[in-house]
């Protein structure tokens, strides 16, 4: 079942190359100077193009290649990273991706284009006379990227690569192929006999390569370990450093065949050479170091995985059951050591799908970029609890609301520079994004510094629709609820991206169905917040179990506030209770979901919170609470819209988890039309 | 599917029993026959599609084609089971249960037996039929399936 298929292999991992890879240009964008900004993106160009020649990807390889080119000018400094470079080096990036996706429908002559318009931003700097200001650290790095001289490294492996398959000797071999090279292994780490562990390579080796050889002809040999090893390169002759030769122009270094060391720092103020030093200390590392231990799993079979230990639970609940049933201490001991075992499966199986809500933020910030830019409005983007782990599906289907939400901020949030100045704010705009746990929730936050809600505006517009009858009192989150009401839009004119009166109302939608709610704050000029509340996953709930006539019901427990017993006075006639002063309007779930049989004498009210309303739900019989494995319902009965799931019980049955939130809708509803039918 | 002629001439199938009818469905979307287990009430779902119930783990909901049908709903016997089926319907995967008065047997039906539906003299639909097939001298309704829970 293991899926081998080198090209899809490929894909993926070309796939998050690029993704870092549109990171490190994004972030270049803010910081031009960055000089590892450049090398890391310059690094994950050059693995797709390597293993994209590997795999058969030609294509890619091919432009990949002339882009890399081009790009290297760059990357040697003799080009300035600006805006524009930036945004086309996006445009590269997503030419690649539609390379290396659907070969078949990408256009040629949009990479062509690409290609051209690089050729010309890159070759405009170097017709002008003086140095472009990054010009500073550049010679420097063109002095790290050839030595006319050669090169004397230190190669150091890490200890396992042996048994990974890695072959040393052929590495260097290949080494040996670049030029003529003396090759000192180095003893001083090999420990005795007695502790000497045969598979692993305690050996380095110290390298001359006499010989004129760019650098990235070292790092390609090495490209498939540079993970797994140390490699400190340094030009040859550079150790004598006392002569320092000062060289007419840059250019001549690629030219000089030579030993000019720090030849390359020629018109460069002495402050580069330190960075480079530094540069030296640390070894090229490739920025997603941290992951090597890391397993790629399909995440189908994390579903499955899930789906099993889900079963796992419900089976040992029930052998948990009937244990208690017997007297049988045997069998009671092994039903503990087996619940404890299944419920530290679920917990290992749960933490599996947690996945990092970061991995979703950076999608954003390429959308903020050309949002900025489209609109003209300067927009600086902040993240923060990139670290805060939810479910992966949940990670997913949280994508599509939050790009609505940051659309809108900017479009109708943040005001254009001018307006901005008046009102006395820094012409640069500012999109939060924030993540942090909340009790058993996450609150992930789209906070912006602009304009803010205009509730008057709102509320005109609401009367207007016809929404509210003009002159009744609403709080103002009340009347900011009817943002998420469908086709409602504030916006005097529609923009491509927003303002249509599409997208609030989906957004809701999807945040209900994700078990989340959207809370708004908003100060007026000085900028808006829309907060959503989630589950940390969708597989498992702690629910309270109910009785209702004769059947049995889950209702979320997040969406509890507490139980009372309804008392008998109020068995009949009126529908609302009095709650510590406050006045808590009910359901009868048993006229909801047409009970058969006689109300239990002692009925039991579960008081919900949904939003800002509380609201009280009549049940027979309160169970006790229930570790919920969620089941969606069949697609056949998505018309049961009062339930969310079911779940499967400790006798093997069964249950409904009940939809608090559409319960009150319908409660409503039914509450209406029985108030007309009896006025009619 | 409407087009049963084209293929090579036969088809497996299991019969089963609805009060005094007897259906025939495709032995390859069938994917198990069990005996009735406890079945959930579901308020606000479709008449024919009252319950669900727990199959191995998934909740699955329960089909009635009784009440589809417009036939009299008998209460469970010793006879009854519940026959899981699998369809695809709008490309997705769905699997449901239904209720069988009795279940016969698997057997084969001769494709070029098939009638076509009769516009008259049916209780149910035409549209609900796939076609009707000759079997031991008797006609048996082979029914479109993802039509009738659809």
């Amino acid at each position: 079942m293991i899926d081998l298929d080198a090209a899809a292999i490929y894909r993926q991992e070309a796939g998050e190359l690029l993704d870092s890879l549109e990171g490190s240009l994004l972030d270049l964008g803010q910081t031009p100077a960055d000089r590892t900004l450049v090398d890391q993106a310059f690094r994950a160009l050059h693995t797709i193009k390597g293993s994209g020649a590997m795999f058969g990807f030609d294509q890619v390889a091919a432009f990949t290649h002339d882009f890399e080119t081009a790009f290297d000018l760059v990357r040697r400094g003799t080009v300035p990273v600006t805006q524009d470079l930036v945004s086309l080096a996006l445009a590269a990036k997503d030419h690649i991706r539609s390379l290396i996706e659907t070969p078949d429908e990408a256009d040629a002559t949009v990479g062509r284009t690409i290609l051209a318009n690089l050729q010309i931003l890159v070759a405009r700097p170097g017709s002008i006379a003086e140095p472009p200001v990054e010009a500073a650290i550049a010679p420097d790095a063109g002095s790290s990227e050839t030595a006319g001289a050669g090169w004397r490294m230190t190669i150091a492996f890490a200890p396992e690569v042996l048994r990974n398959g890695t072959d040393p000797l052929a590495l260097l071999d290949e080494l040996r192929g670049l030029g003529p090279c003396t090759v000192v292994a180095l003893t001083d780490s090999v420990p005795d006999l007695g502790a000497l562990e045969p598979q692993d390579l305690h050996l380095q080796w110290s390298v001359t390569l006499r010989g004129d050889c760019p650098r990235e002809a070292i790092d390609d040999v090495f490209m498939f370990v540079l993970d797994d090893m140390k490699l400190d390169l340094t030009p040859l002759g550079v150790e004598p450093s006392g002569e320092t030769v000062a060289a007419a122009a840059p250019e001549l270094v690629i030219a000089e065949s030579t030993p000019l060391p720090v030849a390359s720092t020629p018109a460069t103020p002495p402050e580069p050479q330190k960075a480079r030093t530094a540069d030296k200390v640390e070894p090229p590392r490739r920025a997603d170091d941290k992951v090597s231990t890391s397993v790629r799993v399909q995440a189908e079979r994390l579903d499955e995985l899930m789906d099993r230990v889900g079963e796992l639970v419900i089976a040992q609940a029930r052998l948990s059951q009937l244990a208690h049933t017997r007297n049988d201490g045997g069998i009671q001991a092994i039903a503990e050591e087996i619940e404890r075992l299944a419920s530290g499966l679920r917990d290992t199986t749960m933490g599996i799908r947690m996945v990092p809500i970061g991995s979703l933020f950076a999608r954003f910030r390429r959308l903020i970029h050309d949002l900025s830019r489209d609109l003209g409005k300067p927009v600086e983007f902040v993240t923060s609890g990139e670290d805060t782990e939810l479910d992966k599906t949940m990670i997913e289907r949280l994508a599509d609301p939050l790009v609505h939400l940051i659309r809108n901020a900017i479009d109708h949030g943040i005001e254009n520079p001018e307006r901005r100045a008046k009102a006395g704010k820094p012409p640069v705009g500012r999109i939060e994004l924030l993540a942090q746990h909340v009790g058993a929730q996450v609150m992930v936050t789209v906070r912006d510094d602009g304009g803010g809600l205009d509730t008057t505006r709102i509320r005109a517009k609401a009367e207007e629709q016809g929404l509210i009858v003009p002159g009744t009192t609403l709080s103002d989150a009340e009347v900011h609820q009817f943002l998420f009401h469908p086709g409602f839009s504030t916006a005097q004119t529609v923009s491509a991206l927003s303002g249509r009166g599409v997208g609030m109302d989906v957004v809701k939608r999807t945040i209900e169905a994700l078990r989340g709610s959207i809370d708004v704050s908003t100060e007026l000029g000085h900028g808006s917040a829309m907060s959503l509340r989630l589950p940390l996953t969708l597989a498992i709930i702690e629910g309270l179990l109910i009785r209702v006539g004769d059947s049995r019901y889950i209702v979320p427990l997040s969406m509890i506030e507490e139980c009372v017993e309804l008392p008998a006075d109020q068995a009949r006639g009126r529908n609302f209770l009095n709650i510590r002063g406050g006045l808590v309007p009910f359901l009868r779930l048993r006229d909801l979901f047409d009970a058969p049989g006689e109300p239990d004498a002692h009925q039991k009210i579960i008081i919900t919170s949904v939003g800002d309303a509380r609201v009280g739900l009549v049940a027979d019989q309160i169970i006790g609470s229930h570790q919920t494995v969620i089941k969606s319902l069949s697609k056949l009965q998505s018309d049961a819209t009062m339930f969310s799931g079911a779940t499967i019980l400790g006798d093997g049955s069964a249950a409904l988890i009940l939809d608090v939130a559409q319960l009150v809708a319908i409660g409503q509803l039914k509450a209406e039309t029985e108030t007309m039918t009896r006025a009619a | 599917m409407t087009d049963v002629q084209a293929n090579d001439g036969s088809m497996q199938v299991l019969m089963i029993g609805l009060g005094d009818e007897i259906f025939a469905v495709e032995a390859s979307i069938v994917r198990e026959i069990i005996d009735p287990v406890p079945v959930t009430r579901v308020a606000g779902a479709k008449p024919f599609l009252p319950a669900v119930m727990n199959v191995r783990g998934n909740v699955i909901p329960l089909a009635d084609l009784r009440i589809r049908f417009g036939m009299p709903c008998t209460a469970d016997g010793g006879d009854t089971r519940i026959v899981v089926i699998e369809l695809t319907i709008n490309d997705d995967p769905v699997v449901v249960g239904i209720i069988a008065d009795k279940v016969y047997e698997v057997t084969e039906l001769s494709k070029s037996s098939a009638q076509p539906t009769p516009r008259v003299g049916l209780r149910w639909k035409p549209e609900y039929i796939r076609f009707i097939a000759k079997w031991n001298d008797e006609f048996i309704i082979v029914p479109d399936m993802e039509r009738i829970l659809n």
